[in-house]
């Protein structure tokens, strides 16, 4: 159709942009205090007086990884227990007592960590902390409530998974590459199956919290509008009596690359439209590979100029739309997957569509990237990595990753020179090694015959 | 474990800090620093367009919005999706640039650009860092001014629109909201959604007058937000707009949305939901009237959010759901509130009934002082939240101009909801949620659901394209279900089960007839004698209607055994479940039934048995024992493959059954009598294969 013509623009872009580049060098800086106390709590903490508000933020360093066979989704279904009550909170007042300070306040669970966090006006820092500290300290763990919040989380996989077109293939695709047998840990849903939702005991839920829920297995990052020494009092005040537990078993992932390649079809009972679902193996997140593999990410899949859509949804109207991802739900300190998705346009036989996406994902093996690919990545980083860094939640969440998948905090303020340094030969390298067919689960999904609208 | 706790160690009592231990009570509020609206600045340009300048220095970015009234409101009639069109369009090709250099352009220096359609307006918006600003103006002035709408990229934009709609209709909470919106709105403006028949009717001429028309300055709305000065604005805003001039055509009249006279409940049948998706509500007010304060406050009482009395409620007392809420929308036309469950299916007329006494509730009892001071503290302490970044700053300003909410809205918004008391917050409740005349949508498995929603009150049912159906046609085949005796010719079938490849069991049936009934007698097994099952079912030869289970299971040595009569409408006896320990239990069931009824243990026979051409649907009413309830199995007929089992090759229709717990595949013979050769479970790894 038009193929040629985006090249000549593309040059003139990427000299615009050699040209003036050097306006953020220290944008997105975001600068920090630590300390720990003698308990084994971490605490991370960055001023930001730009806005009236302050967002407390807790990981705990746990997820579904630490889950055992037959406890599927517990991680999960213990966080929300986590808003259940606890010694001086009554079930519902967590809600209440945030709310009606005005501030807004969830939690989340992903494969290697469970996240707490509250965004409040700063006058409301002591409750926030001390609302953490009360359920950090001593659990409210009761039947009535127990079995609640079960039910609750039946009702979230039945809304955001079984109901849903494309979810069940692609929560239990994102696990495939892994085997039970050397990496349970993320082998399996975070989730879970229904059946070992309903397996789970009372006193899995008390075990767990001695476990993983303990001021050293934990870190507390304190963001936005307050003063330091306040802080240091209430942190201090509101943590540091609670025991130090026995730290938690190790957790192990033996996962390989290049196993052979794996195809799967699935009928999918809701959805309307085929679906091709492609699965790669990549390494951990602090690996040296993986700001190649964000770059090439972005140009595979991120936005309207990228490869698979300028590809196959504008010239070939293949697909509805594309996706791209790595860790979906947050990074892994353990082998990840880098998924590429396409549902496919009405009509489109999905088996053509994998042929489409695939040939794509060829051609970066074969010929890697132009400079203006990769100096579109770049920028394109360079913004998200910005724009991340704009809200005190969003600076609070980047403390923490740096602090957990990374091999030292202070890179949150050097890591977008390792993404700058990439080159195209890094990014064919890696496209090489790891978007290997040897190295590809193949998940084509079609709707149960007969299910199509028109 | 990590890091060196050493330091701290010195730190602490350095600072002084003694730890007075955990207060047992809430700690008290400290002061709040004053909450002010960020400044902006603000004009009115000779040509109409008004532009809104927020400087904000923290971060090197800017976000830009420029918005017409265009929204999908102004579409014609017959041609819903021309908004959603052009906007789409709007970047895919200028006099100077094509759809490809456009986006390589703007996102080669990590920027975005696009054009959207809500109800009311049509937006270009583009994100990127501030040093890209001229670049930004530069492709927004060409994409305003200078658009072509070429047809490949219509054709291009139809068809992925024709594929999201279809995308759309297989997610039940979309399928809600659209049926929600043309219930209560009807032929207004703001109930119409597009369809596959009005995507096709628009053409190129439809787009190029559509935006000739609407995208025009007066009226029009550029906000800029972000590290940027205002007078560099104003230059890049006259250089990229120069000469633009007009005014759109003033809109449509708009009719008045349905008025009802009691409540209504539209039933969506969607085969095998998983969930009831309820939504309940009824249009309201223009977005000026100052009854949205205290409706506001009332709202947010009754589900604005984890403290409100609908997810207290129905989630953290009753278990039926992961959330429900309630909110009041506004367009620059009438607006409308809703209240939204996703709840499980048995629970759905419970769930409902509890949601419309708590609307029920709001609207008559005073709400107490202490929901009213959590309301009004979440709402106003809230605000500071929601205005944190340059582009949070941008919408609320915009949300402001755009629906004409007043120069002072922003500066009293916390203030009035302040002033808001419990007698004006019920008042309130009282006018705006319509009880005796309200709208509820339930999205889910009608056959499920019908009996629950009835009792409640008159209930109309359509399937996701809309088209009424009749009680009748949720449960098709229950009364019209007549057997072919040819197909159910007295005969016996050995098969074996295969797990990953390698054969783990089998299963031997007889089909045997006695007077005018079938017997079905299966005997299977696996693990040399760790599980052994006999089943026999005998039901009628005419319509397959059930009479009786016996079921005889040992497992691991333990025998456990289920008796089921099936007669004047009820089933009575013991059944066997499986409980989460992976035992079984016997539980005593008698439960009604609808008539003529069959054993879900002989749906594969009976649903095969039926089975007559590829592209035929066929639904039976089945009783699933193990989970004593009433489903409907969906056979869907595929064409014909070749199938290789033990017993031989045989040309069979692919038959995809859902409506079990376990949706299941079945290769069945084109030749009469028509067997099972091979049956898949979906996201399983064991097959049955035919050996004889």
């Amino acid at each position: 159709m038009r193929s040629g013509r985006v090249r000549g623009v593309g040059v003139l872009g990427g000299l615009l942009l050699w040209l003036a580049p050097a306006l953020a060098a220290q944008a997105g800086r975001i600068s920090y205090e630590a300390f720990t106390l003698p308990n084994g709590l971490h605490v991370l903490y960055s001023e930001d007086h730009s806005a009236p508000i302050v967002s407390v933020d807790v990981w705990y360093n746990t997820g579904s990884r630490n889950e055992r066979p037959g406890r599927s989704g517990f991680a999960h279904l213990f966080e929300h227990m986590m808003f259940e009550g606890s010694a001086h909170v009554k079930k519902g007042e967590h809600f209440q007592l945030i709310s009606r300070a005005g501030g807004s306040e969830n939690g989340s669970t992903a494969e290697d960590r469970t996240n707490y966090y509250e965004t409040i006006p700063s006058n409301r820092l002591n409750l926030a902390l001390w609302l953490e500290a009360d359920r950090m300290r001593s659990l409210a763990i009761t039947d009535e409530n127990f079995h609640n919040q079960r039910e609750t989380v039946k009702e979230e996989r039945r809304l955001r998974v079984d109901n849903q077109p494309y979810a069940p293939a692609f929560i239990d695709g994102m696990t495939w590459p892994f085997d039970s047998a050397t990496c349970f840990a993320y082998a399996h849903t975070v989730i879970g199956s229904i059946d070992d939702l309903n397996a789970a005991q009372l006193s899995d839920v008390q075990a767990f919290f001695d476990t993983y829920y303990a001021p050293n297995n934990a870190t507390l990052v304190v963001v936005g509008d307050f003063r330091p020494l306040e802080l240091r009092r209430f942190v201090n005040q509101y943590f540091s009596e609670i025991p130090r537990h026995p730290d938690p078993p190790p957790v192990s992932c033996a996962g390989r690359l290049g196993p052979g390649p794996a195809r799967r079809e699935l009928t999918d009972a809701h959805a309307n439209l085929p679906a091709v679902m492609r699965i790669y193996r990549v390494p951990p997140h602090a690996d040296p590979d993986t700001p190649a593999l964000e770059l090439l990410n972005v140009i595979l899949g991120e936005g309207e100029s990228s490869r698979l859509n300028v590809t196959v949804v504008r010239r070939e109207k293949a697909a509805l739309g594309t996706q791209v991802a790595m860790n979906p739900f947050d990074s892994r300190r353990g082998p990840g997957v880098l998924l590429a998705l396409a549902i496919a346009n009405q009509g489109v036989d999905p088996l053509k569509l994998d042929t489409l996406v695939s040939a794509q994902l060829d051609s970066l093996r074969a010929t890697g990237v132009t400079g203006d690919e990769l100096t579109k990545a770049k920028n394109t980083f360079r913004a998200g990595f910005i724009r991340g860094r704009e809200t005190t939640l969003g600076k609070a969440e980047e403390l923490q990753h740096y602090d957990m998948f990374h091999a030292s905090l202070a890179e949150i303020n050097g890591d977008l020179d390792r993404f700058l340094a990439v080159t195209a030969d890094d990014i064919r390298r890696v496209a090489g090694k790891y978007l290997d067919p040897a190295n590809a689960l193949v998940i084509i999904v079609k709707p149960a015959a007969g299910g199509a609208a028109q | 474990m990590r890091r060196a706790a050493l330091a701290v160690l010195a730190i602490v009592p350095a600072l002084g800090l003694s730890a007075q231990g955990l207060p047992t009570t809430p700690p008290k509020p400290t002061r709040l620093a004053p909450v002010r609206f960020p400044p902006f600045k603000e004009a009115m340009l000779p040509n109409g367009l008004a532009v809104v300048v927020i400087e904000h220095h923290e971060q090197p970015v800017v976000s830009v919005s420029l918005s017409f009234r265009a929204g999908a409101i102004y579409d014609p009639a017959g041609k819903e999706g021309l908004s959603e069109l052009t906007a789409e369009l709007l970047s895919k090709g200028t006099e100077t640039r094509t759809a490809e250099q456009i986006a390589s352009t703007i996102e080669g220096v990590g920027g975005r650009l696009s054009a959207s359609s809500a109800e009311d307006f049509l937006t270009i918006s583009a994100d990127a860092l501030s040093d890209q600003l001229e670049l930004v103006f530069d492709l927004l002035g060409d994409v305003t001014l200078h658009s072509t709408f070429p047809t490949g990229e219509l054709d291009l934009a139809r068809t992925r629109s024709l594929s999201a709609l279809a995308l759309q209709l297989s997610q039940p909470g979309a399928v809600a909201q659209r049926f929600f919106a043309s219930e209560i709105y009807g032929r207004n403006p703001y109930g119409r959604s597009a369809t596959r028949d009005s995507y096709r009717a628009v053409t190129v001429e439809d787009v190029t007058q559509f935006a000739h028309e609407r995208l025009r300055p007066a009226g029009a709305l550029l906000v800029v937000a972000g590290d940027v000065a205002d007078a560099e604005v104003r230059d890049l805003v006259a250089k990229a707009f120069a000469g633009w001039r007009g005014a759109p055509p003033s809109g449509p009249a708009l009719p008045a949305p349905v008025t009802r006279l009691a409540p209504e409940i539209l039933l969506v049948h969607r085969q095998g939901s998983a969930q009831a998706n309820i939504v309940a509500g009824n249009p309201t007010i223009l977005p000026t009237d100052p009854i949205y304060y205290p409706g506001r406050v009332a709202s947010q009482v009754l589900g604005g959010g984890a403290d409100s009395r609908l997810f207290l409620i129905l989630r953290e007392q009753k278990s039926w759901t992961y959330g429900a809420y309630a909110a009041l929308r506004r367009h620059r036309g009438l607006g409308y509130w809703q209240a939204t469950a996703e709840v499980r299916t048995d629970v759905a007329d419970s769930a409902l009934v509890e949601l419309l006494h708590q609307i029920d509730r709001i609207r008559t009892d005073v709400v107490p002082d202490s929901e009213l001071t959590a309301a009004k503290g979440f709402l106003v302490g809230s605000f500071p939240l929601t205005i944190e970044t340059p582009s949070q700053i941008a919408s609320q300003v915009a949300n402001a101009k755009l629906l004409g909410l007043g120069d002072d809205y922003l500066r009293l918004y916390r203030e009035r909801l302040s002033a808001v008391t419990a007698l004006q917050a019920r008042a309130a409740a009282a006018r705006l949620f319509r009880r005796s005349a309200l709208t509820v949508v339930v999205v889910g498995d009608g056959a499920r659901l019908y009996d629950r929603l009835r009792a409640i009150g008159p209930v109309r049912i359509v399937d996701v394209d809309g088209k009424t159906l009749t009680p009748g046609d949720l449960n098709p085949l229950v009364a019209t279900v007549t057997l072919d005796p040819r197909q159910l010719e007295s005969r016996t079938e050995s098969s074996q089960v295969v797990v990953q490849g390698t054969a783990r069991g089998f299963a031997v049936a007889d089909i045997t007839h006695v007077g005018d009934s079938v017997v079905y007698s299966e005997h299977a097994g696996a693990g040399n004698g760790m599980f052994d099952q006999r089943t026999t079912v005998v039901f009628s030869a005419a319509d397959a209607a059930a009479r009786r289970l016996d079921q005889v299971m040992i497992r691991q040595g333990t025998k456990v055994e289920a008796h089921l009569v099936y007669a004047g409408g009820r089933v009575k006896g013991n059944n066997l479940v499986p409980q989460p320990d992976g035992s079984v239990q016997q539980v005593p069931v008698d439960t009604a039934v609808p008539p003529g009824i069959v054993d879900e243990n002989v749906a594969p026979l009976v649903g095969s048995s039926l089975v007559l051409a590829p592209g035929q649907t066929v639904r039976l009413a089945v009783f699933t024992p193990s989970e004593v309830a009433t489903k409907v199995l969906t056979f869907r007929v595929g064409q014909p493959e070749t199938v290789v089992v033990p017993a031989g090759t045989f040309q069979a229709y692919r038959v995809d059954v859902t409506g079990p717990r376990v949706p299941l595949v079945l290769y069945v013979t084109v030749d009469s009598p028509h067997r099972v050769v091979k049956q898949e479970f979906v996201g399983q790894p064991a097959v049955i294969e035919l050996v004889k």
